[in-house]
């Protein structure tokens, strides 16, 4: 293995681009959890963005559709698990539950159709300046418009929950529905939007597997990182930007063991494996460890169902 | 500014429960109207629907002659309607102005000069930018109170404000109400605390079971009139025929008692030494924090000591814990209601078989029999009024009273020869304030003992034969009841000297 600067960046860059997955989705799922709703869903939608996207982009021959769709069909299930836990007043955790093994056995059916099919090339933007700027133009350059959205989003999350009334109104919700409805604020509304968001942003982190990071449709493509993305959000303790640091660390192992692997390391290919999932809670638990900063943080009333006197 | 706020024949039902019952009420600005009530007499409900929190099912409310709809809390708002409620409507991760700008169309800049000049104006001290969970209560009801001033209010609710307040806190409060009266808000106030409604309102109006029984001046009421007026029915009062007990067998006797703890929230206990002989109430009086906790957990095992500072009927129990000084025949009926005496998920019949894991009626070799304790809850529920025959109900729905009456209830019919109890009637209605005396001074005219540890003088006075006041974890002498008066123990609860 040579250590030259240009390849440094190549691999900066393809551990950014597995990160983004982990990063859509998880930044959509914070924003669900801040309003007080637990979705476990998140592997759910984002399978069915996967083969939406895909399938759609093989029938209109047409990307901004595919990825447009994946959303759509992100929002569309995300309404499910709205209606089941806002209106009819069901439980989070088995209606999340439910709602993964929906997505994934609905993504399998569809998909039996488009296995093999190849996928079509993702424009990438900044090509030229990739090849010609030294190790800064692998890491910047040369990657699709999802990426570089994806790596934005966090800090317009912050913003927006920081910053603007309306990220105000979603932490006030999360806090407590009960006074929020006091206030006059309409909680149903408000979570129902910050579940819709949730699951577009989770079709989105779909669509991006299975048209840019690995363009085709394989059965259960998405390989648990719904899950990975959840945990993130609760490991990051729902701070927009350490799910950031918090994705990166797990897509940056995640490519740096493979590569150990390959050179042939004397450590356990089991214990290579696991690295990922083992670093990111450590460092996550690290970076977060003032209790005061989780109290403020954390949704008080996730999970809970919110039922308006009348 | 001159506001009328008139309530037409409101009715609210509830399955099972008439809530409001063609309730009508007048109120003006320039005066303090008390509503005052049991809990469960319907005040709640009528507040909420004035606060545009639930919609009644018939009536209609007139502000300024005008009728006007209550559908949602933001109608309320519209109509200048500001509301306090008993349990807190705050964001308690937020900060403060956070909490305040929430429902606010104004510039953030703007707003902040408004809030610092109700500040300045009512002489309240509160950081803005600090979160909401970081705060007292009587600071976080401040909160409530300046987001209701920032609009404007022609009408201010306060539902049981002081529920959670320490007596400073309630003084505070009082002076700021007065204030705003004067500047012309009309305000409604909430409460079952009799003493209240005379040292604050000007007229009261008395609600029981959904209906208003009386509305009067406050200067034509006394305690006693408002009291049985809220109950329904003369309550008798209680005083308790003190008797000597030179010549009776000593029960317990604590000696030379020290506790030290390494918590810095705690009270160090000093020297302590008690006796106290059988068919005696032993009354502790002192301001809460002194040490009363600490000295319930001693008598209840939940703290151990040496064994020997502690003799219960000649035995050494200071090692024991409560479940084996339950054995013992003593009984405790802690302070806090909700998290210490009760679970209050588990239904009724659990909680009653929680304290009483060795019997063997209750359990058959690791198995509970449900039906054996379900016919001893049922006797309890019987036997001590509770307001329920459904043993399967969880805790959590029982009324303060209630509650207390189980947990009473639960300790009494095993017939200890001991009961401890702490602050028992702390926030409850005078109904199942009467009742629990009535109760605690059954057992003693049985013949069994009780150590009534309460920050509550005029209940300390009415049910002890002896009391001592406890001050920085120091007990004082103990007297005899009738040679002490509140006067004395407000001297000795301040740390002072008498005598």
């Amino acid at each position: 293995m040579s250590f030259d600067l240009n390849f440094i960046g190549i691999l900066i860059g393809a551990i950014m681009a597995s990160s983004v997955p982990l990063i859509l989705a998880a930044s959509g799922e914070l924003i669900t959890e801040r309003s007080g709703v637990l979705n476990l869903g998140v592997e759910g939608m984002m399978i069915v963005g996967a083969i939406s996207g895909f399938a759609l982009m093989v029938v209109t021959d047409n990307l901004f559709f595919a990825v447009v769709g994946s959303m759509m069909s992100g929002l569309i299930i995300s309404l499910i698990f709205g209606f089941l836990t806002q209106s009819l007043l069901t439980n989070h955790v088995a209606t999340g539950l439910a709602l993964t093994i929906f997505g994934i056995g609905m993504s399998a059916m569809i998909g039996k159709n488009f296995v093999g099919i190849p996928g079509k090339e993702f424009p990438l933007l900044f090509v030229n300046l990739k090849e010609s700027i030294p190790f800064l133009g692998p890491v910047f350059f040369g990657h699709s418009i999802i990426l570089y959205f994806a790596f934005g989003l966090p800090f317009l999350t912050n913003y927006f929950l920081k910053r603007t009334k309306l990220g105000l109104i979603v932490r006030a919700v999360g806090d407590s529905p009960v006074s929020a409805s006091n206030q006059g604020i309409n909680v149903t509304l408000v979570r129902y939007s910050c579940i819709l968001y949730g699951g577009a942003m989770c079709g989105l982190a779909g669509a991006y597997l299975s048209l840019i990071y690995t363009p085709q449709w394989i059965e259960n493509m998405t390989g648990g990182r719904g899950w990975i993305a959840l945990a993130l959000v609760v490991f990051a303790t729902w701070s927009p930007i350490k799910v950031l640091i918090g994705a990166l660390i797990f897509g940056g192992i995640t490519i740096l063991q493979l590569h150990m692997q390959a050179v042939g390391l004397r450590i356990p290919v089991q214990l290579l494996s696991a690295l990922p999932y083992i670093m990111t809670i450590i460092v996550l638990v690290v970076i977060s460890r003032d209790s005061r900063k989780i109290k403020l943080n954390t949704p008080t009333s996730l999970g809970q169902i919110f039922y308006k006197e009348k | 500014m001159n506001t009328k706020l008139k309530v037409s024949e409101i009715s609210k039902i509830y399955p099972g429960c008439i809530a409001n019952d063609k309730v009508s009420l007048e109120f003006g600005s320039g005066k303090i109207y008390a509503l005052l009530g049991e809990n469960g007499a319907g005040k709640s409900t009528l507040v909420k629907i004035l606060s545009g929190v639930v919609k009644p099912d018939e009536g209609e409310v007139f502000l300024n002659n005008e009728r006007i709809k209550l559908n949602s809390p933001l109608d309320a708002k519209k109509n200048n309607i500001g509301m306090v409620f008993q349990h807190f409507n705050l964001f308690e991760t937020l900060s403060v102005f956070e909490n305040l700008s929430i429902d606010s169309d104004k510039k953030d800049e703007d707003l902040r000069v408004l809030v610092n000049d109700i500040l300045e104006k009512y002489n309240f001290k509160i950081d803005l930018d600090i979160p909401v969970l970081n705060l007292s209560a009587g600071q976080k009801q401040k909160v409530e109170i300046i987001r209701c001033l920032i609009r404007n209010p022609k009408v201010l609710i306060m539902d049981e404000p002081t529920s959670v307040l320490t007596e400073q806190e309630t003084d505070d409060l009082f002076i700021s109400l007065k204030q705003f009266s004067k500047d012309g808000i009309l305000i409604i106030y909430i409460t079952h605390k009799l003493k209240e409604v005379l040292s604050l309102c000007d007229e009261v109006a008395v609600m029981r079971k959904g209906k208003v029984v009386s509305v009067s001046n406050t200067i034509d009421e006394k305690i006693e009139s408002l009291a049985n007026k809220m109950v329904g029915e003369n309550l008798n009062t209680i005083k308790k025929k003190i008797n000597n007990f030179k010549n009776s067998e000593e029960i317990l006797k604590i000696s030379n008692l020290n506790f030290k703890s390494d918590d810095p929230y705690e009270t160090n206990l000093n020297n302590l030494n008690l006796s106290l002989k059988k068919g005696e109430c032993l009354g502790i009086a002192g301001i809460s924090g002194n040490g009363q906790n600490e000295l319930f957990q001693i008598l209840s095992g939940e703290i151990i000591t040496e064994g020997t500072s502690i003799m219960f009927r000649n035995k050494e129990i200071g090692k024991l814990n409560p479940r084996e000084r339950r054995e013992y025949l003593m009984a405790f009926s802690p302070e806090d209601r909700i998290s210490q005496a009760a679970v209050p998920e588990l239904k009724i019949y659990e909680n009653v078989a929680l304290n009483n894991f060795k019997s063997s009626n209750f359990f058959e070799k690791g198995l509970v029999n449900e039906k054996k304790i379900k016919e001893h809850t049922q006797k309890i529920l019987s036997n001590f009024s509770v307001n329920t025959d459904n043993v399967e109900l969880k805790s959590q729905f029982l009324s303060g009273g209630n509650l207390q009456k189980l947990i009473i209830g639960r300790e009494l019919i095993t017939s200890p020869e001991l009961l401890v109890c702490f602050n028992p009637t702390w926030g409850l209605d005078v109904g199942a304030i009467n009742y629990i005396h009535e109760t605690l001074i059954q057992i003693n005219e049985q013949g069994k003992s009780s150590i009534l540890i309460s920050t509550d003088n005029d209940e300390l006075l009415k049910l002890s034969d002896r009391i001592c006041v406890i001050y920085k974890g120091k007990l004082s002498k103990i007297m005899n009841a009738d040679t002490v008066t509140a006067e004395k123990l407000g001297i000795l609860m301040g740390g002072g000297l008498i005598d």
